[in-house]
């Protein structure tokens, strides 16, 4: 039994958490290195090492989150990619899907195509939707083509074909006459990496891919070096966006699983607090401090989302409007985002309303109280000024603030303008930021069919338990739970995930004539491709377990609801009733006299872990500086309640008895609010958990 | 409490400032859960994949107060739904009701159009009504798609259903469903989206209900009106910041279909303290063809197009119309008399904002760009029957490029401020359909000359699987292509034709009905975005980026920009581009 160990990366700070096999969580948080992150990382270890409060050989798993994919795209650093296509179809890259992200914006810009035109060629070839050939691939032309890539200077190449998820052998046909012509080019082609229908979504997927392949594969390699330099030799896993965790042979081939490695890693942690709690469901609410973020997990699961978006910035209306970004048709937790966080702006718009963000702060000025030059005020600026937040020093004592500073620019920009008391300002803007938040946690719940009432708020990141309370009950959510070290909870997650490996293929086939052998052999190519990916990762084969799930719609419908195949009678009638009920829970209505079809099969394999397993009784010992909270201080809960004194405590002063509200508990890297009415009390896990008083509470 | 006087623009509520913005976010919330479930539910091609539909919310006296976020279009559109019901209904309009209308002349504005209106009652009393509305893609009437062009009565259009009530007491009338079944092509694509519709009606009704529980009826009637008071002043504070005066503007539809002549639509634009004034008169009457647009439809289109120039988080209710008037004299193509036929009124929406920007584009020169062909000037109408019995569906809009100007080139492929629409993927078509993609692609030299480049022109080829199918077309900007402005040329022109499996090349006007067979491929290329600015004035590095890209030739280079490119890799030959724009610069000015 040896150490887990997880890593995440931020712009800031790269968090390192260390669980022990006695259940002791240790954290340490170091600057990142944005040259080399990897350097930082290092770093970082090499210092909790020296200090011996780990030893580098009992290290026995790593799981990595990462934001290196993301930035390649976001900063243009990816590889110089080139761009096979069917004759007719060289545009479909930067044609995309047409549709804009924002209504009535003449400004918008559609993003630059990551490959442009004179690095998109087209060849002479036909594959009908059956997967019949109906044209030969003109290998003459194809040759020309390729040369002409590789005199662009191409670093790698992307093939994408028309019908291909149909079947991928002119696509394979291609890529050996590439080989042959440039060996040593690396090579992505669609029919391998996502053989799914829509060809501007596997184009766009495929070519990313090839994109950030060159700068993630060099990155994995150095990290791994460099903790092998340090005496790790547990196998480095990375996050990806799916929640599952990959070795680094898949992650540097299949990149694109990356995208959201970093905010998967908090849905995984409050999934396996989820099932600790006995599948208790829970919204995991993680607030920041330029946007918030929210994901709803329940019985250990959360519900995932086909493909994501790069680089296409926050949207509220997201999910209707998209095409902001680079599409990318990967697996990932389906988390809402909305630009909201404790650095977002306040100010007054043109018709006297009072608006949240989305721009920020950021760490520069960052919040008026900072003291650093900014007069805007922001989000926390007013938590300053209720009392929510410690009116002379953040973070344990480490960044001083000035309350008079929040005090000064929410009364001029705000107060004054509105003719109100500072204290009224002050919350009314912290209860106009909760309504963009609920917007995000609507998006996961009510969008999906499902009441927030049912579940409990996991609020985390450095603002979540400040404002958890105020927007639970402004969902009528009774519950809320703080997880220990909120700010770094993300890190703690990397703790959990487990290996996992998607796939997915297209299989357009009527239910009612659905062929079982056929269904059957698709599942068993999925299967073997998850077998091998598995077995590159060290798993026996009676480790691995495959989960099949298929993608269904009723004919002619838009989206496809996904469902587990279960394994209890035949794939045609189980799949039918589950359709029909999951269909009347997501959207209202069922039809039992319309065809069901099946479009995509997916298989999810999994490599069950030999390691060790998270003990119940986790607590934690925060190797850092933290200044004891102490005393007592005035805090405004509203018109309601007014101003009260709250007691300021630690976490360890709670203990498994309720503890009635108003209570500020008080750590290293956030606050949590408990109003009045509310009651407090500690339970697994050192987990906070609150009930609130009333569920129809202002 | 309308009586507080205002201070700075400034009026805050009574006891709680801060509600209103709480009330504004959880109606545009609600409002786009409605949508999200009819982007998800419904059927057609339409409705998913060109998001041709929309949802929104009414307070208990049919006022709007959130739309979701779906068509531009349609915004301003769906109060006449619900008002019509409200007139043919009156006071006998009761809990569990539903209704539902497609009458242009009544609450739609083209029959494809069908508009569910559920009024929504707390304790017996009526708080507001959610409505929803979608394009199906059948409607019954001559032509497959309920979008033909050539109709010239309202009759021949398909099934016309006034504002019925489609529910009684929460109980269908299935009278009125079976109705509906049997007049269209495709009733289960038809049905399914009604339903989706009104699943999004029931959950606009939850989420009212919630508020109003929340907050009390009177007190959530009045936070509605607050709400609409604020969107006003926001936005007559914007359009106060726009330049004062009156600019005036023409353009054309080169014809309705039916007779050849252009038809004239003429805007006269006023901006005037903080209200703005959209004058059509001048324009062409009322024509034969089906193109006409009701005042509805050319009342949410200079809606749309005054949206795009204040502030983008003005919430859309009906706070937001009122400092907009606009003028369309009655018996003229954008306000015709019944029975004019309607249903292809969609292009005449296009004209309509491309006349009221080039209006715009003489007040704020520096904001707006040149004309674009990024909405949906073509329409591809397809129907047929396989060996196998099985009816054939298929209607597409297309949607090309954006014109140039005044500060970028024009957007290459991507759709306007007008529609969001998506295409179709070519796998999905060839998946589903008797019908083959053979080319989508941008097609080099198109785009209007100019310091800023107007957007390329896209190809769109089907290849047919069947034999004797209907095919209709409605396109246009052949003969009046999209503008340029500030001395940019006009993008190039649209083009439709047929090559039959034979090889031999049909051509045919702008609009038209034909029959095809399978090995036919129709060949669609729609206008190039006018250009910004002198060409003389671009940028030659920027000339010669297009013509490594292929997007320009090096021949249009040199005829339209007077940039000389030669070698490979292409260059600049800057001496003889120098010499050439020399010769060329005395006629223009700058």
């Amino acid at each position: 039994m040896g150490y887990r160990l997880g890593i995440d990366i931020g712009g800031t700070f790269t968090d390192l958490v260390f669980l022990a096999p006695d259940g002791q969580v240790l954290t340490s948080k170091v600057l990142s290195t944005p040259d080399d992150y990897s350097r930082g990382i290092a770093e970082g270890l090499a210092a909790v090492f020296a200090a011996g409060q780990a030893r580098a050989d009992a290290v026995d798993q790593v799981v990595h989150g990462t934001t290196v994919a993301t930035n390649a795209i976001l900063e243009g650093k990816g590889a110089r990619v080139g761009l096979l296509t069917t004759e007719g179809f060289r545009d479909v890259l930067e044609i995309r899907r047409l549709r804009m992200p924002v209504l009535y914006d003449i400004n918008w810009q559609k993003p630059k195509p990551l490959v442009d035109r004179a690095r998109r060629q087209e060849v002479a070839e036909r594959i009908d939707a059956e997967g019949r050939v109906e044209r030969a691939l003109d290998r003459d032309g194809a040759a020309a083509a390729i040369d002409a890539l590789l005199a662009e200077g191409v670093e790698a190449i992307a093939i994408c074909l028309l019908n291909a998820y149909a079947s991928g052998a002119h696509e394979e046909e291609l890529a050996a006459l590439v080989a042959a012509r440039a060996p040593g080019v690396p090579v992505c082609i669609s029919s391998a990496l996502l053989p799914e229908i829509k060809e501007y979504e596997r184009s766009s997927t495929t070519v990313v891919n090839a994109y950030i392949m060159p700068v993630v594969s060099r990155y994995l390699r150095l990290l791994t070096s460099g903790l092998h330099g340090l005496g790790v030799t547990a196998p480095l896993r990375v996050m990806q966006s799916s929640g599952g965790a990959m070795g680094v042979e898949a992650a540097s081939t299949r990149p694109i699983h990356l995208i959201e490695s970093g905010p998967a890693a908090g849905v995984v942690g409050a999934a396996e607090l989820s099932r600790r709690l006995g599948g208790r469901p829970l919204i995991a609410f993680d607030m920041g401090g330029t946007t918030a973020k929210a994901a709803l997990v329940s019985d250990g699961r959360f519900d995932r989302v086909g493909s994501l978006e790069v680089g296409g910035g926050i949207n509220i209306a997201g999910r209707l409007l998209n095409g902001g970004g680079y599409h990318v048709r990967a697996p990932a937790i389906d988390i809402a985002e909305v630009g909201a966080g404790g650095g977002s702006l306040i100010r007054i718009d043109g018709g006297g309303g009072v608006r949240v963000g989305p721009e920020s702060a950021g760490a520069m000025p960052g919040p008026a109280c900072y003291g650093r030059g900014g007069t805007q005020p922001t989000v926390t600026d007013a938590n300053v000024v209720l009392g929510f937040v410690n009116p002379a020093y953040l973070a344990g004592g480490s960044i001083p603030i000035d309350a008079e500073l929040s005090r000064r620019a929410l009364a001029e920009h705000v107060a004054g303008p509105l003719g109100l008391d500072l204290e009224a300002a002050a919350w009314g803007v912290h209860r106009v930021a909760n309504a963009t938040m609920a917007r995000a946690l609507r998006a996961v719940s009510t969008e999906r069919g499902r009441d927030p009432r049912d579940f409990s708020v996991l609020a985390f990141g450095g603002n979540g338990p400040i404002h958890a309370a105020a927007l639970a009950a402004s969902l009528d959510v009774r519950r809320i739970l703080i997880p220990p070290v909120p700010g770094l909870f993300s890190a703690l997650g990397m703790l959990f995930p487990d290996t996992e490996h998607h796939y997915v293929r297209t299989f357009k086939h009527g239910l009612d004539q659905l062929d079982p052998a056929q269904l059957e052999a698709a599942f068993g190519l999925l299967e073997a491709d998850g077998a091998k990916a598995l077995a590159e990762d060290g798993y026996a084969p009676a480790a691995m377990r495959f989960e099949r799930m298929a993608d269904l719609r009723y004919l002619g419908e838009n989206s496809e609801l996904t469902l587990p195949l279960r394994a209890d009678g035949p794939a045609r009638d189980v799949l039918r009733v589950d359709f029909d009920a999951v269909h009347e829970t997501t959207y209202g209505y069922h039809s039992a006299d319309e065809v069901v079809e099946i479009v995509n099969l997916r298989v999810v394999a999994r490599g069950l872990s030999s390691g060790p397993r998270v003990p119940d009784g986790l607590s934690v010992s925060a190797a850092l500086g933290s200044r004891a909270p102490e005393g007592r201080r005035a805090v405004h809960f509203g018109p309601d309640h007014g101003t009260l004194e709250a007691e300021v405590v630690g976490r360890r002063a709670i203990g498994a008895a309720w503890e009635p509200g108003p209570l500020l508990i008080e750590e290293y890297d956030s606050t949590t609010v408990v109003p009045p009415g509310a009651r407090v009390r500690r339970i697994l896990w050192d987990v906070l958990e609150i009930e609130l008083a009333d569920p129809r509470g202002a | 409490m309308n009586e507080v006087p205002v201070t700075a623009g400034i009026r805050p509520v009574a006891d709680d400032p801060f509600a209103r913005d709480l009330v504004k976010n959880a109606l545009a919330t609600i409002a786009d859960e409605m949508a999200l479930t009819v982007a998800r539910t419904a059927r057609s091609f339409v409705v998913k994949e060109a998001l041709d539909f929309s949802t929104a919310l009414f307070d208990g006296k049919g006022e709007l107060i959130a739309q979701g976020t779906c068509l531009p279009f349609h915004l301003g559109a769906m109060p006449f739904a619900v008002a019509a019901v409200m007139k043919e209904f009156g006071d006998r309009i009761g809990p569990g009701d539903l209704f539902i209308t497609n009458d242009p002349y009544d609450g739609s504005t083209h029959l494809p159009d069908i508009v569910l209106v559920k009024p929504i009652h707390a304790a017996g009393v009526r708080v507001g009504f959610a409505a929803a509305l979608a394009h199906m893609t059948d409607i019954g009437g001559r032509i497959p798609g309920g979008n033909a062009s050539d109709s010239t009565e309202i009759y021949q259009e398909g099934l016309r259903i006034p504002p019925s009530r489609i529910h009684r007491a929460g109980v269908p009338d299935e009278n009125l469903f079976r109705l509906i079944e049997r007049n269209v092509r495709v009733p289960d694509k038809v049905l399914g989206d009604i339903r989706s519709l009104i699943a999004a009606c029931g959950q606009g009704e939850r989420g009212i209900l919630e508020l109003v529980a929340r907050h009390g009826a009177e007190r959530f009637d009045a936070l509605c009106r607050d709400l609409l008071d604020y969107t006003e002043r926001f936005t007559r504070a914007e359009i106060a910041r726009l330049p004062k005066g009156t600019w005036n503007f023409v353009d054309h539809l080169d014809n309705d279909g039916i007779s050849p002549e252009p038809i004239r639509f003429e805007v006269t634009l006023t901006i005037a303290a903080d209200e703005v004034t959209i004058d059509f008169t001048g324009t062409a009457p009322q024509v034969k063809g089906a193109i006409n647009c009701v005042y509805p439809f050319t009342l949410s289109t200079a809606l749309a197009c005054v949206r795009s120039m204040v502030d983008l988080s003005i919430p859309n209710n009906a706070g937001y119309f009122r400092p907009i008037k606009v003028i369309a004299p009655e018996g003229t193509i954008v306000n015709p008399r019944a029975p004019a036929a309607v249903a292809a009124r969609g292009i005449t929406g296009i004209r309509i904002a491309d006349t009221i920007f080039g209006a715009l584009a003489q007040a704020v020169p520096d904001r707006i760009p040149a004309c674009g062909a990024n909405a949906p000037d073509v329409g591809v109408s397809f129907g047929g029957y396989g060996p196998d019995g099985r009816s054939h569906v298929f209607l597409e809009f297309l949607v090309g490029s954006w014109g140039g100007g005044p500060w970028r080139d024009g957007m290459d492929a991507c759709t306007g401020t007008l529609v969001n629409y998506s295409n179709t993927p070519a796998e999905m078509i060839e998946a589903e359909l008797p019908i083959a993609v053979e080319r989508y692609a941008l097609v080099p030299d198109t785009g209007g000359a100019g310091k800023w480049r107007g957007g390329l022109s896209l190809d769109r080829h089907l290849r047919f699987k069947l034999d004797g199918a209907t095919l209709q077309i409605r396109s246009d900007r052949r003969d009046h292509p999209p503008y340029g402005l500030e001395g940019g040329e006009s993008g190039a022109p649209a083009w439709v034709d047929i090559r039959r499996a034979d090889g031999r090349v049909d051509t045919f006007p702008q609009k038209f009905l034909t029959t095809v067979d399978a090995g036919d491929v129709l060949r669609v290329r729609l206008a190039g975005g006018g250009g910004h600015g002198d060409p003389m004035l671009r940028d030659p590095e920027r000339v010669l980026a297009d013509v490594r890209e292929g997007k320009v030739t090096a021949g249009h280079a040199r005829a339209s920009y007077a940039v000389e490119i030669a070698g490979n890799p292409p260059a600049i030959d800057w001496p003889a581009t120098a010499a050439r724009r020399a010769s060329r610069v005395t006629t223009t000015g700058a």
